[in-house]
């Protein structure tokens, strides 16, 4: 606040009272803002350091064996023995091995961009330069309209059209038909699973990109495109080869922003995966989970451990969601700041 | 002229609907999936008669129902499931019976589905943990003699809940209380740790159960018995499941009340405890009683009387025990020494 004082005092010596309250107004503002900014950095970090410090006992607990065994276990509630293990207790049979859930979480969001990217820039692309002007706002306005449908929305729609219709007529026909390709054999299941996941998350987050990603090319001039038609490349090699470099780092920045909706969201998923605990996928239709959904589906029962583990460990399951999340926008920055330098003062 | 009219008309309204907002008491239950259809059932009834108390419910899960009652969100949580003692010590809450219940092994086998088939406790734990892998399998038609041939090599998909559910806590008692290699290996929970099996299906919910299996050809879920109802319309079938003594029942008034009587004598006055592979030949293996979970002492006396009167009304021969809520469900009313020691406990909440 000192500074604040000082400041104003020293812009009244010399200036009019309009530049005085223009200086005054916004010094008010820098404080605020830069107070703002502040708490956004502050607000992460203390969320991360509570998390770890209440996942603490889980983590010592459990140990390595968090990310590399494949049990997931509460215990035995309704027993009198407990285990403890690095001075730390928890119900007799315990074992918080998240390997499933994280490797379901990766798998997922991972297969998600494998559909989702080529879709979206397709759509994208052909929203600025394809689809004619008529019915461009139609189309528009549609894409925007799916991007803020909320995605229980998509789940319930999984759940009552997609996984029947996966379960009773896509899994059995490809499972019979193509069952010799890795992946597409094996059993059919109930619909609920990676490949209904994978559609619902593919079906979120294609809107999103395809948002961004015709805004930053509609952000470019329209020269790079018409100069590279009248050196006479055709539509797609002007769009492909001109266009779409131009304008990578925004499409990165879409795309990763796209992965971490992809791993973070709970609901749909939740409601289409068809909960996989203890078990890997063996092939696309089978059953899988990820770290957001188990924290959703667990939690109920971990609140009544008599121990507190199971809470922890889904703490600590929360750490690592966290971390990811983090992690992938670090490399996002990576990305775009060698994408900069790369693309020197062009871009 | 008009407008200040309608404008003092809408205030008034407001008035008059927020006043009564501010007499009633607000009563929050939640919890199991089992006891929900019952649930609104007997809160419609007790509001016509009682418009100063407003009940709301809600079909959570019993993981939900126990944790929430703990927490204080809700002032009844339903559970199919009482509470572990390393619990009650924690929060120590009343575990007080409100009917009793019984599950269902639903299953989906193209033309088998309008008949019984047997399944024991062994024959469950072994789909369960992906040993038994077909319904033709060798183990099951052993049981089956009737059926032998037209059971189908079709692969089974065991259907399990994914939430903290009281029909988890209950089938898997089963498992542990018939079969011992289960018992030294899962155990039984609201959550259990189930057998790597990767057709095996996680579902949210006895809705979601019955949708499940509905799905898919082959699955089996275990469904509680007030989705009968749905679960026929689903077109599923059910199974005879072995007792104790070895004999393969239904699920009827009959069989369910039987496993109720052989252990009502034996119900301790804190009301926990499992009425699973009940003794007796005509007992149904998978009954239980439904729980309503309560914190003895309630945040103000305004609840408390109010929770007591409908807790109270809901164990009434003329009230929530009355054939007229109960059948509609399949449950079975309490028997009078226990519907006393429910009364003893509801006679605690402060």
């Amino acid at each position: 606040m000192a500074a604040i004082n000082l400041s104003v005092r020293g812009a009244a010596k010399a200036a009019s009272p309009a530049t005085l309250q223009r200086t005054g107004s916004q010094a008010v503002l820098r404080t605020l803002t830069g107070l703002a900014a502040l708490a956004s950095f502050a607000i992460i970090f203390l969320m991360l350091f509570f998390l770890i410090a209440y996942a603490y006992p889980a983590i010592r607990f459990n140990g390595i064996a968090f990310f590399t065994s494949p049990i997931w276990n509460i215990g035995n509630q309704y027993g009198s023995a407990t285990v403890s293990r690095a001075g730390f207790t928890a119900e007799a049979g315990a074992a918080f091995g998240a390997l499933v859930f994280i490797f379901g979480s990766a798998l997922t969001a991972l297969l998600t961009m494998v559909v989702a990217v080529p879709l979206s820039l397709m759509v994208a692309l052909s929203l600025v330069y394809r689809i004619p002007r008529m019915i461009r706002p139609l189309a528009n306005a549609l894409v925007e309209l799916m991007a803020g449908v909320p995605s229980v929305v998509y789940g319930l729609w999984g759940m009552v059209v997609l996984v029947p219709w996966i379960g009773g007529a896509l899994a059995p026909w490809v499972t019979t038909h193509l069952g010799f390709i890795p992946f597409l054999g094996g059993s059919a299941g109930s619909g609920n699973g990676l490949a209904a996941s994978v559609f619902i998350l593919s079906l979120m987050v294609i809107p999103i990109m395809v948002a961004t990603t015709r805004d930053v090319i509609l952000a470019q001039s329209n020269s790079l495109f018409e100069a590279s038609m009248a050196l006479g490349s055709t539509s797609w090699q002007a769009m492909v080869r001109a266009v779409l470099p131009s304008v990578r780092k925004g499409i990165v920045a879409s795309v990763l922003l796209a992965f971490g909706r992809a791993l973070g969201e709970t609901m749909a998923v939740l409601m289409v995966c068809g909960a996989a605990i203890n078990s890997f996928p063996q092939n696309v239709f089978s059953p899988v989970n990820t770290i957001a959904a188990v924290i959703v589906s667990q939690l109920e029962s971990a609140l009544t451990d008599a121990s507190g583990m199971a809470q922890r460990s889904l703490a600590e399951l929360a750490c690592v969601l966290f971390i990811i999340t983090l992690l992938v926008n670090v490399i996002a920055r990576g990305i775009m700041r060698g994408a900069d330098r790369r693309e020197g003062g062009h871009a | 002229m008009r407008k200040t009219l309608a404008l003092t008309l809408a205030a008034l309204l407001l008035v008059s609907v927020s006043g009564r907002a501010l007499a009633a008491t607000d009563i929050l239950e939640t919890g199991s999936t089992l006891l929900y259809p019952l649930m609104n059932l007997w809160v419609a009834a007790y509001q016509q008669a009682h418009g100063d108390v407003q009940i709301t419910t809600q079909g959570t899960g019993s993981g939900t129902g126990i944790s929430q009652a703990i927490s204080g969100v809700a002032q009844i949580g339903a559970s199919d499931a009482y509470m572990a003692d390393a619990q009650m010590k924690n929060s120590p809450m009343l575990n007080i019976p409100l009917a009793i219940s019984a599950q269902q092994i639903n299953y989906n086998v193209p033309g088998l589905n309008d008949v019984h088939l047997n399944l024991s406790g062994p024959v469950l734990a072994g789909i369960y943990s992906g040993q038994i892998q077909y319904w033709d399998d060798a183990k099951i038609k052993d049981i089956n003699r009737r059926y032998g041939s037209k059971l189908p090599h079709l692969q089974i998909v065991p259907i399990h809940r994914s939430d903290g559910s009281g029909d988890t806590f209950i089938f898997s008692q089963y498992l542990t209380k018939s079969t011992p290699s289960w018992a030294g290996g899962p155990g039984y929970g609201t959550t259990i740790s189930w057998p790597s099996v990767s057709t095996a299906v996680g579902a949210t919910g006895n809705p979601g159960m019955v949708q499940t299996c509905q799905n898919t050809k082959g699955g089996i879920a275990y469904i509680g018995v007030s989705f009968l109802n749905q679960t026929d319309k689903a077109g599923l079938g059910y199974a005879a499941l072995e007792n104790r003594s070895g004999k393969f029942v239904l699920p009827t008034a009959t069989t369910i009340g039987a496993a109720a009587r052989s252990l009502d004598a034996q119900t301790p006055s804190d009301e926990r405890i499992s009425l699973i592979f009940a003794p007796g030949a005509e007992s149904y293996p998978i009954i239980n009683y439904e729980y309503a979970i309560v914190n003895p002492k309630q945040s103000d006396g305004a609840k408390a009387s109010a929770l007591k009167a409908f807790l109270n009304w809901s164990l009434e021969r003329s009230g929530g025990q009355s054939a007229r809520f109960l059948d509609a469900v399949h449950f079975l009313p309490l028997p009078s020494s226990i519907v006393a020691k429910s009364k003893a406990q509801i006679e605690k909440i402060q």
